[in-house]
C-alpha cells in the first residue's frame, strides 16, 4: 500500500508509470523498482523458490533478493528489488511452471524428504541413471530464459582514474569520500543505490555535501564488481563498465542483514527490518499492517520509529537476547508493545491463500513450549548483520572473527586498501561517521594528499548480531539458504555425512552458491557448522570470495571488445579479385580467389597449375621482415640462427631456423646480407611480433654493436614465382634478373625502390619483391598488368601449401610443435653445432647422439586410389598403436598423386617402406614413404637462371 | 555531426632513426633533440618526438634531414605510419574507452610522448590542447590503420550518439 507523501521519497508522484507482472496490469511510479511498485499495488507474493517452489515474497530489498527475480522479455533474472521500474514493463516470475499463482512445482515440498542434501550428486553417482537425471534436472530446474535471439550489446568498457576510490556510498562511505577529498584527493564514489545515503536513504546533509564537492565523482547505481591487483576494480553500470584504478580504495561496503532461522521463515510478508525501512522511506510503501518485530540489536529498536511513522502497527517485538539494554526497552514501552525478550519465534504460520504470513508461534529460546501465537501480516526481523567484505578478501585483507560484533573484520589490510563502517565492525551510526573520516583521511594521506587525522573511533558497547539466530523444528522448513531452499536439516546431515569443512559443506550441499552468493546464509551455515563440530565461527573460517562481488550481465562481459586485424596494403586489390579470406593471426589473407563457377578446390588448384605453369602473384606481407645493422650484426644472427651467416656473402640469402633454449624449432625465415654489416631478414607471419621481441631482447642482454628494426608493417612483399615471372619482371625493373638462387639484389621495381629475393618456396623461378609499403599496391598493379599476357594469377595461401608441399618445405607450427627438434623436421643439413654460440646448441648436443622421438618423413598415397584420403592429424598406425601423424596432406594436380608429410617413430622412415594412416572413419590407408621434393626432386626449376 | 574530429595526416613526411649514436646524430644536422624519454619538440611545420632512450621520429618538412650520411650506431628507420589527429570535445571519452593510459593526467608543458595500445594496437600519442579543446596526434603501424580508424570512429560514432544516463554528479 502507498503511503502519502514522504519527506525525502525517491519516487516522483507526478509520473504514474503502467506494467504488467504475471498477466496483470499494475501501475507504479517514476523513482519506483519494480518489487516496490508491486508490493505498493498489494502483490505480496512476487516469486518462487527454486526447489520446492514455495511462494515468496520480498525478504531483503537490498539488490540480491533472490525471491525477486523476474523475466523481462529476453532478460532474464532482473533483479526487481533494485530494477528502475519503467513503463511498460511485462515481467515474469522466473522459477514457475505454469504460473505465480498456481505452480504445480509447488508439490515438491511434499517430497522433500526424498529430496535429501546432496542430492545431486547422489542422484548422478549411478553412471546408468545419469542421463535420465541430467534431462529431468535441466527441464526442473534454472532460473530465467535465455533468447538465443538476443541481438549481441556491444556495451562499452573504459578505464578511470582516481587517487581513492571508495566503495559504498552510506554514512561512513561519505564520511571517507569528503575526509579524502577534503584533503585534496580526487574521489571516485560508488554505490549500488539509485542515491547515496544508505540506510539515511539519501535524506543527509552529507550527502549534499559529497555531490556538491569538486573532487568526488560519485557513481550510483553501479556496484564494485570485484578487486583486481593494483587496486583495479570494475564499476559496473547499467549501460557500461569504468575499469578503475585507484590509487587507495576504502571499502564502505556496509554490511548485509541476516534472516533469522525459524520454520517457515520464508512466508511473504516476513522480511528483513532494513527492508520494510527501505520500501517505507524510499518508495512511501508501507509493507504490512500489523507486524511482529524479531529482534536482537539496537537496529531494530531504530526501526521502530519508522514502523510508526508508516502507521504499521507492532503487535509484539521478540528479542533474541536475554538482557534488553534499558533504553530499548524503554522504548518499547513507551509505545506500549509488549516485548518478549529472551524468546524467539519458533513457526510463522500462512493465511489459508499461503500469500501471507498470518501468525507466528512464540517461545522461549530454547524451550519447545509455545508461550503466545500473535497474528500479523508481517515479521520484520533485525537479528544481526553480515559484513559485505568480498573485496577485502579479494584484495588479501586477512579477516580475523571479532567476538565483541560477532562477525568478521580486518585483520590485516593491504597496503593502499581501507575499510570503515559496518563492514570493519563499526554500527553505530556516530562511530560510522568518524570511521568513515577516519579511513578517508588515511587513505587520502596514502596518496600523499595531506596528513593521517588521528581520529579516534569507539568500540561497539553492544553486539549488532546474536551469535545464534537459529530456531530447531521438528518439521523443517526452517530455511538458511533461501536461494536453495536449505534447510537447517540439510546442512546438520551434510556435516553429519563428512562434509564438515566450510568448502566441502558449500559444494555438497550447494549453500551460497545460489544468485545471493551466500550473502543471506553463509554467515548462519557456518554457524551451523561450528556449532555441530564443536569449534567457532572464527575457526571455520568463510568460504573463498572471487570476483564477481555480483553478477554482471553477459551484455557486459562479452560487451565491446577489441580484436585488432591487420591487412596488408594491397588487401583492396584481393578483395576486388574476388579473395575469400582466411585469419592468419591478426593478419587477414587471401585463401584462395574465387571463380564464378569453380569450385573452391578448382580454384586453389588453377592458382597452383598457374604458378607451375605461367606465372602467379602472392602477397607476402604478412612475413614478419627485420633488419639488423652494425658491426655485430652477423655475430647476432650467428647467436640466434642454427646456420651460419658470418661467411655469408653479400648479395645472398640464406634460409634461416631459430630454436628455443630447449632447441625446439622456433620459426624460420630467409636472411639476406645487404652489406657487410646489415642485414635484412625474415620470420613466419605468425612468429613476427613474438620473434622480433625476443631478438630485442637478446640484444639487450647481450649489448652487441648492432641495432634491430621492424620494418614488418612498413615494407609490402609479394613472390612473382612461376615459369613466365622473369618475363613479367624484367620490363618492370632496372635489377639484372639473371641473379643466381638465393641472391638478393636492391634496384628499382616500376621507379620505386625495392629489395629483390631470389627464393624457392615454390619450386619455381621465383623472386620476393620488398618495396615500401605506400608504393606496394602500385607494384602488385603494375605486375598483374604486366603479367596480363603472360597469363598471371594472383595466388592465395591454399595454392601456396600446397605448392611448398610439393616441394618438401615445412611450414613452422603446422609441420611443427611445441617439442619439434630440427633433426626430428628433417633439418639437421642447416644445424652448425660447430659454432661457437647459438641459442639452443646446449640442448642440441646434449640429444645430438640420442634416439629420435618421431622423424618428418614425405608420403604418397598409391597411384590411384580411390575413396578418402588422409586429413591433417590423422594418426600413423603401427601394430594397433598411435606411431605418428599426418602433418600436411593435399592432392598434388602435378603429380597426380596424394602427397604428404608425417612423423613417424624412428625406423619407420625408409624410403619405399610403407605404413598405416588411420581416417576418421577407423578405416585404414596405406602410405608409401618418399624422398622429398616430391616435384622436380633436383630443383632445377627454382634454380634456374636463364 | 561527431564531436570528435579525425585528421588522417598520414601522408606528411617523416622518418625514423635509432641507436646509441641517434641522439647526437640528430644534433649534428641542427635538429633539436628532445632530452627526456617520450617526450617531443615543436619543429617548423613538425614536431621530432623521442621515443624512448634512443629512437627518434621526425615529421615534417625537416624528415629530409635524416636522409643524410648514417653514423656508426645509427639505424634508420622507415616511417610508413598511419596518422591521425583527433580533435574535439569528447575526445577525453574516445581516449578513456579505448586506452588505459590516464592522458588528463600528464602534464602537456612537459610536451608527453605516450607509448601505449590503443583498441588493441600499439600506438605512439602525443595529447594536447587546441582551442581550448583537447585534442591528440596517434601513430600506428599502417597495416593495422584501417582497422584502428574505423575502431576509433565507430567508437566516436557511439560517443556522439550516447544515450548514456549521467548518474547523479558523474562525470568522466
Amino acid at each position: 500500500m502507498r503511503l502519502p507523501p514522504q519527506s525525502c521519497e525517491w519516487v516522483d508522484r507526478s509520473q504514474p508509470l503502467g506494467f504488467r507482472f504475471e498477466g496483470r496490469d499494475y501501475s507504479g511510479f517514476a523513482g519506483d523498482t519494480v518489487a516496490s511498485a508491486l508490493v505498493a499495488s498489494g502483490a505480496s507474493v512476487l516469486g518462487r523458490s527454486f526447489k520446492y517452489h514455495r511462494p515468496r515474497g520480498l525478504l531483503s530489498a537490498a539488490n540480491h533478493d533472490v525471491n525477486a527475480l523476474m523475466q523481462w522479455g529476453g532478460t532474464p533474472n532482473v533483479r526487481a528489488d533494485a530494477t528502475p521500474l519503467i513503463a511498460g514493463m511485462d515481467l515474469k516470475a522466473v522459477n514457475t511452471f505454469g504460473t505465480l499463482a498456481r505452480d504445480p512445482g509447488s508439490a515438491l515440498g511434499w517430497f522433500s524428504r526424498l529430496l535429501p542434501v546432496g542430492f545431486y550428486y547422489k542422484a548422478f553417482h549411478n553412471k546408468r541413471l545419469f542421463p535420465l537425471w541430467e534431462r529431468m534436472f535441466r527441464a526442473m530446474t534454472g532460473l530465467g530464459r535465455v533468447d538465443f535471439a538476443t541481438k549481441r550489446l556491444h556495451t562499452p568498457k573504459r578505464y578511470g582514474f582516481c587517487d581513492v576510490l571508495v566503495v559504498g556510498g552510506g554514512t561512513s562511505g561519505l564520511s571517507a569520500a569528503l575526509a579524502a577529498a577534503e584533503q585534496g584527493a580526487q574521489v571516485a564514489l560508488v554505490d549500488e543505490n539509485a542515491r547515496l545515503g544508505g540506510s539515511t536513504h539519501g535524506a543527509s546533509e552529507l550527502v549534499d555535501k559529497v555531490i556538491a564537492h569538486p573532487r568526488i565523482r560519485v557513481f550510483t547505481d553501479a556496484y564494485a564488481a570485484g578487486y583486481y591487483a593494483d587496486h583495479w576494480v570494475p564499476l559496473v553500470e547499467r549501460g557500461r563498465i569504468t575499469k578503475m584504478r585507484a590509487h587507495a580504495v576504502v571499502v564502505a561496503a556496509g554490511a548485509f542483514e541476516q534472516p533469522a532461522v525459524f520454520r517457515c521463515n520464508d512466508l511473504p510478508g516476513i522480511m528483513l527490518a532494513s527492508a520494510a525501512q527501505r520500501l517505507i522511506r524510499r518508495y512511501a510503501v508501507r509493507p504490512a499492517q500489523r507486524v511482529v518485530v524479531l529482534a536482537a540489536n539496537a537496529d531494530a529498536y531504530r526501526a521502530l520509529q519508522d514502523f510508526a511513522d508508516a502507521g504499521i502497527a507492532v503487535t509484539a517485538v521478540i528479542d533474541l537476547r536475554d538482557k534488553v539494554p534499558g533504553e530499548q526497552a524503554a522504548r518499547v514501552a513507551a509505545q506500549g508493545i509488549p516485548l518478549y525478550s529472551g524468546h524467539c519465534i519458533v513457526e510463522a504460520l500462512p493465511a489459508a491463500d499461503d500469500k501471507r504470513v498470518a501468525k507466528v508461534r512464540v517461545a522461549a529460546l530454547g524451550e519447545a513450549a509455545v508461550v503466545a501465537e500473535l497474528a500479523c501480516d508481517g515479521v520484520f526481523m533485525s537479528v544481526g548483520w553480515a559484513p559485505a567484505a568480498a573485496l577485502l578478501y579479494q584484495a588479501g585483507t586477512k579477516m580475523r572473527y571479532d567476538d565483541g560484533v560477532h562477525q568478521f573484520v580486518p585483520g590485516q589490510l593491504p597496503d593502499g586498501v581501507f575499510a570503515c563502517g559496518r563492514v570493519n565492525g563499526i554500527h553505530t551510526p556516530e562511530s560510522r561517521l568518524l570511521d568513515g573520516e577516519r579511513a578517508g583521511s588515511a587513505a587520502a594521506a596514502y596518496c600523499g594528499f595531506g596528513e593521517v587525522r588521528d581520529i579516534a573511533v569507539k568500540a561497539e558497547m553492544e553486539s549488532p548480531t546474536h551469535p545464534w539466530p537459529i530456531v530447531s523444528h521438528a518439521k523443517g522448513k526452517n530455511f538458511i539458504d533461501f536461494d536453495e531452499d536449505l534447510q537447517l536439516a540439510d546442512l546438520e546431515n551434510a556435516i553429519q555425512e563428512g562434509f564438515d569443512n566450510i568448502e566441502l559443506m558449500k559444494r555438497f550441499s550447494t549453500v551460497g552458491m545460489g544468485p545471493s552468493q551466500g550473502k543471506h546464509s553463509n554467515m548462519n551455515a557456518l554457524r551451523v557448522l561450528a556449532r555441530a563440530t564443536g569449534s567457532t565461527p572464527g575457526a571455520v573460517g568463510t568460504t573463498t570470495a572471487r570476483p564477481f562481488f555480483h553478477p554482471v550481465p553477459m551484455s557486459h562481459l562479452a560487451g565491446r571488445g577489441f580484436t585488432p586485424e591487420r591487412r596488408t596494403p594491397m588487401h583492396h586489390r584481393h578483395a576486388a579479385a574476388g579473395a575469400v579470406w582466411m585469419p592468419a593471426g591478426v593478419w587477414q589473407r587471401p585463401e584462395y580467389y574465387a571463380v564464378a563457377g569453380q569450385s573452391r578446390a578448382a580454384c586453389i588448384e588453377g592458382e597452383a597449375l598457374a604458378v607451375r605453369n605461367g606465372v602467379g602473384l602472392i602477397d607476402v606481407g604478412t612475413l614478419g621482415k627485420l633488419e639488423i645493422r652494425g658491426p655485430q650484426a652477423a655475430e647476432f644472427l650467428e647467436r640466434v640462427y642454427i646456420s651460419k651467416y658470418a661467411g655469408l656473402k653479400v648479395g645472398m640469402t640464406r634460409y634461416a631456423v631459430m630454436c628455443d633454449e630447449s632447441g625446439v624449432v622456433l620459426d624460420d625465415g630467409v636472411v639476406a646480407r645487404l652489406a657487410d654489416e646489415h642485414f635484412y631478414f625474415t620470420t613466419t607471419t605468425s612468429g613476427a611480433a613474438a620473434i622480433y621481441r625476443e631478438l630485442s631482447r637478446w640484444n639487450t642482454l647481450w649489448k652487441l654493436d648492432c641495432g634491430i628494426v621492424n620494418l614488418t608493417g612498413a615494407m609490402a612483399a609479394m613472390n612473382l614465382a612461376g615459369p613466365r615471372a622473369k618475363a613479367v619482371l624484367e620490363g618492370l625493373t632496372n635489377v639484372d634478373l639473371s641473379l643466381p638462387f638465393l641472391a638478393v639484389r636492391e634496384g628499382m621495381v616500376c621507379g620505386v625502390p625495392a629489395r629483390l629475393m631470389r627464393v624457392g618456396f615454390v619450386g619455381e623461378w621465383g623472386v620476393e619483391i620488398h618495396v615500401p609499403a605506400e608504393h606496394g599496391a602500385a607494384v602488385w598493379d603494375a605486375l598483374m598488368e604486366a603479367g596480363k599476357a603472360h597469363g598471371i594469377r594472383p595466388f592465395g595461401v591454399e595454392a601456396q601449401r600446397l605448392l611448398r608441399l610439393e616441394k618438401g618445405h615445412i611450414i613452422i607450427g603446422q609441420d611443427t610443435d611445441g617439442l619439434t627438434t630440427p633433426g626430428e623436421a628433417g633439418l639437421d643439413w642447416a644445424v652448425k653445432l660447430d659454432k661457437a654460440f647459438f641459442v639452443g646448441q646446449r640442448s642440441l648436443m646434449a640429444i645430438a647422439g640420442k634416439p629420435r622421438r618421431q622423424q618428418l618423413v614425405g608420403f604418397m598415397l598409391p597411384a590411384g586410389h580411390q575413396g578418402d584420403a588422409p586429413k591433417e592429424c590423422h594418426l600413423v598406425i603401427e601394430g594397433g598403436e598411435i606411431a605418428g601423424r599426418v602433418t600436411s596432406v593435399a592432392w598434388s594436380p602435378s603429380l597426380a598423386r596424394h602427397i604428404g608429410l608425417a612423423y613417424v617413430r624412428p625406423g619407420m622412415d625408409a624410403v619405399d617402406s610403407s605404413f598405416t594412416i588411420r581416417l576418421s572413419d577407423k578405416s585404414l590407408v596405406t602410405a608409401g614413404v618418399v624422398k622429398t621434393p616430391f616435384y622436380d626432386p633436383d630443383n632445377l626449376r627454382q634454380k634456374e637462371t636463364t | 555531426m561527431s564531436a570528435i574530429t579525425f585528421e588522417n595526416v598520414s601522408h606528411t613526411p617523416r622518418a625514423g632513426v635509432k641507436g646509441p649514436g641517434a641522439a647526437a646524430w640528430l644534433a649534428a644536422l641542427d635538429l633539436p633533440v628532445p632530452r627526456a624519454p617520450n617526450s617531443w619538440l615543436p619543429l617548423p611545420g613538425g614536431l621530432i618526438a623521442r621515443l624512448g632512450l634512443t629512437e627518434f621520429l621526425v615529421e615534417g618538412s625537416e624528415a629530409a634531414k635524416l636522409a643524410a650520411p648514417l653514423a656508426p650506431g645509427v639505424y634508420p628507420v622507415l616511417r610508413q605510419d598511419t596518422a591521425l589527429v583527433l580533435h574535439g570535445a569528447r575526445l577525453n571519452e574516445l581516449l578513456l574507452e579505448t586506452c588505459s593510459v590516464d592522458f588528463r593526467a600528464l602534464d602537456l608543458s612537459t610536451r608527453p610522448v605516450v607509448l601505449t595500445s590503443m583498441v588493441g594496437v600499439g600506438a605512439t600519442v602525443i595529447p594536447g590542447e587546441e582551442g581550448g579543446m583537447p585534442c591528440c596526434h596517434i601513430w600506428c603501424d599502417s597495416t593495422y590503420g584501417e582497422w584502428f580508424f574505423e575502431t576509433l570512429t565507430d567508437v566516436a560514432g557511439e560517443l556522439t550518439q550516447s544515450s548514456q544516463p549521467r548518474h547523479q554528479g558523474a562525470t568522466s
